[in-house]
């Protein structure tokens, strides 16, 4: 005798809707008090601010929405950002078409990630611990090369990737978009995604079955690393400047963007449209406080807050539900 | 259990926005009840006899921005600098704040979260310039942060002032951005006094290290380079280390503690800042080398003053900021009446070390 | 005692040497699978039952002897040859990945995909389908994670899951050690029907009255060394547990 039932309830699925409701609502609530109070928060140019803002943190939280569903985290995005900004600097400086030093700054983020990725497969090492190793390193190696100083004086075609208008809108938000996509096709249609999130949820499983863990292991950080490499290109052309100082501290944005989107440090879990409502929402919260001049202090008060409660509340509902070892 | 859940959530929502609300009804409210405060404090202060060097501080800066504005339009004027979790910019936003209620104009004081948060700072800036002040002042966290932002400003045609750190000219002009007023202190300068001040009380020659901020900042480097050319050209005096603490008071503690293991005759370390000069004091103080060596800072804040009267901390060098920001806001008007000013206006400076600090009292 | 490979034998483990340091865990052990039989390892921690199982599945390298499969000798495996070999091992951790649904756990590692890189889950789902309606297994909830599942419903996923991946050697172990009575008598049931449809089995278990129930033969273990080897049919529970209280 057997049943076998197509359609089933799915705990995990309304756990993590409910999540990201919940944050939706908090946002929609937000974005109405701040339209309330502020007649300069809902108008285009804000809005348009708020997205561009947006875009390099969502850029860089796909990346770390990967790792963190791998059960890894990358603390080393912030420096990547910075040591390809500043390679795609030297390289227009030395007179390298645009193109070809953009292309060659996100492949050296790749490279840098891949490195980390050896490491951490390889010697099977823990990733913070790496990642805390490469993030003083490759933030080292940019001061060095720089002696501190930014680089700048590029020439004038190379502010599009950062400013160039397509339309109303500005590249980064188109590229940070297509990431989106991508990130979700690689999550819903791909081994490669699928695998990301077995090696979080069960690791050893995965090794018995015979897949190459090392090799897409290695490749999430390829691929943290590719995206923190964009984002060295778009804030690299968006200040005209390479900084060595570029992206310092960034990681905690963007790992507290990830969290917050309902994706779970212990693996195996990946919430999207979590990462993309959080990243919103935290450029919100400090585009609101700018418009209401509130200090900044109030700002990491409010933005600890939130994701502590967030956090809270998934994690009780998920405990409640899901026995897990 | 439904119910329950649903009211949870609507709780939390409310507690959320009620931060929200509380904070920002919150800081009207205080700037209310502190400008009444403030005007009695202030009017009183006023009657007190000014201190002497502040007056005389003044009457240079004021030289410099004459024509004066009409003053008490009613103008409201944004102001970005670094970071409130310094001393030195809390104090500076203080006195934003008062000279603003002096001058009979509104004042909105901003800043990135922490120190080295340059792209929150940029957020910022990019919020302020969709709202409608007669001017900005800024003080970027670097030469370059601030850039994109200060573009926004232009096209908004609101006219935008760099005060203290410099914003990179050259990268702004190549992007079609400018300033349209400056009002800087000779970071180079104050390195250079600071360690010829230094060398008076390192008679004999001997070894020093300077403590940098955050490596490729503005202040950091012309500090740096400025004590550097002095100590490098002075004959018995060695240049031993040269080190990034990042204005950061355990860094500048650790590195101090380093310095004195490896040159036990260390006789002199400057500190790019006050917070990182108190670090290497209390470093000093532990391994009982408080009196071999001569520890210099900048920036003078109140600290250091209380650590230089109680003999501690050997010296600082200063500019009065309440003339300083009296004077941003001053060329903040003058520029929004339509006044031209191309040339950079420069604070002037004064050492302070054990055998003045007397006459630094009140200082502000 | 010598041993020669038949068409009978799948496995034919020969004088499998292991030691960790000073501590031997594995003395000259040899040993036979036969096909479509269950076979089964007894014996206390220690004795050595495990290392076995790990040689077998490649997670282990013995200092000496020969793995023979099908004929072919190994000097050691790896999991991707014991993979290939048609040997698989069902843990008792189940190595499942408590997040993916049924499907994506049995799929694990062979997804089925279209233009050789879209994930193809219709396709899936039905071969699944079909698989659990042949092997008789009920999981009800297929697209659920099967961190949601019941202890029996997952041993029947990464059953399915070994079997679903074309293996022919089954290692099982200790398979009912976290189970409710209810369900390591389904359990059980689903080992003891695997020979008939063309498994081989090797199973660790503690459990007397369960080797008894299913296994054909049993090898008792003691020190790193087999020191009894009985046939099922030759011999009496009330036999074997005295001659294992006999031993020990």
């Amino acid at each position: 005798m057997k049943i076998i039932n197509r359609f089933v309830r799915n705990d995990e699925g309304v756990d993590r809707s409910f999540a990201q409701a919940f944050l939706f609502f908090v946002l929609i609530l937000l974005v109405a008090f701040l339209t309330s109070k502020s007649p300069f928060f809902f108008t285009w140019n804000n809005i348009r601010n708020i997205l561009d803002n947006t875009s390099l943190q969502l850029i860089l939280a796909i990346g770390m929405t990967f790792v963190i569903s791998s059960g890894g985290i990358d603390l080393s995005i912030g420096s990547v950002v910075a040591l390809s900004g500043i390679a795609i600097g030297l390289m227009l400086n030395a007179g390298v078409p645009i193109i070809v030093a953009a292309m060659m700054g996100v492949l050296l983020g790749g490279v840098l990630g891949a490195f980390n990725g050896f490491l951490i497969s390889e010697f099977k090492i823990a990733s913070f611990v790496v990642t805390i190793g490469s993030m003083s390193l490759y933030r080292g190696i940019s001061l060095v090369i720089t002696k501190g100083q930014p680089i700048y004086g590029f020439p004038s075609g190379f502010t599009f990737f950062g400013k160039g208008n397509l339309g109303e809108i500005n590249p980064p938000i188109v590229i940070a978009t297509l990431m989106v996509i991508l990130a979700f096709l690689l999550f819903k249609y791909t081994k490669y995604g699928q695998y990301t999130l077995s090696i979080g949820g069960n690791e050893e499983a995965l090794r018995r079955v015979g897949v190459n863990i090392k090799f897409y292991k290695s490749s999430i950080y390829v691929f943290s690393g590719i995206c923190a490499g964009i984002v060295g290109l778009i804030l690299t052309s968006r200040l005209n400047a390479a900084e060595p100082n570029a992206g310092f501290m960034l990681e905690t944005n963007i790992i507290a963007a990830v969290i917050l989107g309902g994706t779970s440090m212990n693996g195996g879990r990946a919430s999207l449209s979590g990462t993309v409502i959080a990243c919103i929402l935290l450029s919100v919260v400090r585009n609101g406080l700018t418009i209401m001049s509130i200090s900044s202090y109030y700002q990491q008060l409010f933005i600890g807050f939130i994701i502590l409660l967030s956090v809270s509340i998934s994690e009780i509902r998920q405990r409640r539900q899901l026995q897990i070892n | 259990m439904k119910g329950k859940k649903i009211v949870l959530m609507l709780l939390v929502v409310i507690m959320v926005m009620s931060l929200f609300v509380g904070c920002a009804d919150n800081t009207v409210k205080s700037d209310a009840a502190e400008n009444t405060e403030k005007k009695e404090t202030e009017t009183a202060a006023d009657s007190e006899e000014m201190n002497p060097k502040i007056k005389e501080m003044e009457t240079i800066l004021m030289n410099q921005l004459d024509p004066m504005p009409e003053i008490g339009k009613g103008e409201n004027v944004g102001v970005l600098i670094i970071s409130l979790t310094n001393p030195f910019w809390v104090n500076m936003k203080d006195k934003y704040e008062k000279a603003a209620e002096n001058l009979g104009i509104t004042v909105e004081v901003l800043s990135a979260p922490t120190e080295g948060d340059t792209v929150s700072q940029l957020e910022t800036l990019d919020g302020m310039a969709v709202k409608d002040y007669d001017s900005i002042i800024l003080s970027p966290i670097d030469g370059n942060n601030l850039i994109p932002g200060i573009i926004r400003a232009n096209q908004a045609n609101i006219p935008v002032i760099n005060l203290g750190p410099g914003v990179n000219k050259k990268a702004l002009e190549e992007q079609d951005g400018h300033l349209d007023g400056i009002i800087t202190v000779d970071f180079m300068n104050q390195g250079k006094m600071v360690a010829e001040d230094m060398l008076n009380y390192i008679t004999d020659g001997g070894k020093v290290a300077i403590i940098q901020g955050l490596a490729g900042a503005g202040q950091s480097e012309g500090r740096t380079n400025g004590a550097k050319e002095v100590f490098e050209n002075t004959e018995g005096i060695e240049l031993v280390s040269i080190q990034p603490g990042d204005w950061d008071r355990n860094k500048a503690y650790e590195i101090t503690t380093g310095l004195i293991q490896a040159h036990p005759d260390l006789k002199g370390i400057f500190a790019c800042n006050d917070v990182m000069a108190l670090a290497a004091v209390e470093a000093l103080e532990v391994a009982g080398l408080n009196d071999q060596v001569v520890v210099y800072g900048v920036d003078f804040t109140g600290e250091a003053q209380e650590s230089i009267s109680a003999g501690k901390l050997d010296g600082s060098i200063t500019y009065s900021p309440s003339v300083y920001t009296k004077a941003g806001l001053l060329l903040a008007l003058k520029i929004s009446q339509g006044q031209d000013i191309t040339e950079p206006v420069y604070c002037p400076l004064a050492i302070v070390n054990k055998d003045n600090v007397n006459e630094f009292n009140g200082w502000e | 005692m010598s041993m020669v490979c038949t068409s009978d034998e799948f496995v034919y483990l020969e004088n499998i040497s292991k030691s960790f340091g000073k501590l031997e865990a594995l003395k000259n052990v040899s040993l036979k699978l036969e096909r479509n039989k269950i076979t089964s390892l007894v014996g206390d921690n220690g004795s050595g039952k495990s290392t076995l199982i790990k040689v077998l599945s490649g997670s282990l390298k013995p200092n000496n002897g020969t793995i023979h499969i099908n004929g072919k000798a190994y000097k050691h495996l790896t999991p991707k040859i014991a993979n290939e070999n048609g040997i698989s091992t069902v843990y008792q951790d189940l190595s499942l990945d408590n997040y993916k649904d049924a499907v994506g756990n049995i799929f694990l590692g062979k997804e089925v995909t279209k233009f050789g890189f879209i994930l193809n889950y219709n396709e899936m789902q039905k071969q699944t389908e079909k698989l659990l309606e042949k092997l008789e297994i009920d999981i009800p909830y297929l697209r659920t994670p099967v961190g949601y599942l019941s202890g029996g419903q997952r041993q029947s996923v990464a059953i399915a899951r070994s079997i679903f991946q074309g293996k022919k050697l089954i290692i099982f172990d200790e398979p009912t050690a976290a189970m409710g009575l209810k369900e390591s008598i389904a359990a059980n049931k689903l080992i003891k029907s695997l020979p008939s449809k063309g498994f081989t089995v090797l199973m660790i278990s503690h459990d007397l009255n369960q080797v008894f129930d299913i296994a054909d033969r049993i090898f008792v273990m003691r020190n790193g060394e087999i020191i009894k080897d009985a046939v099922k049919s030759d011999i009496t529970l009330t036999e074997l547990k005295a001659g294992i209280s006999e031993i020990y």
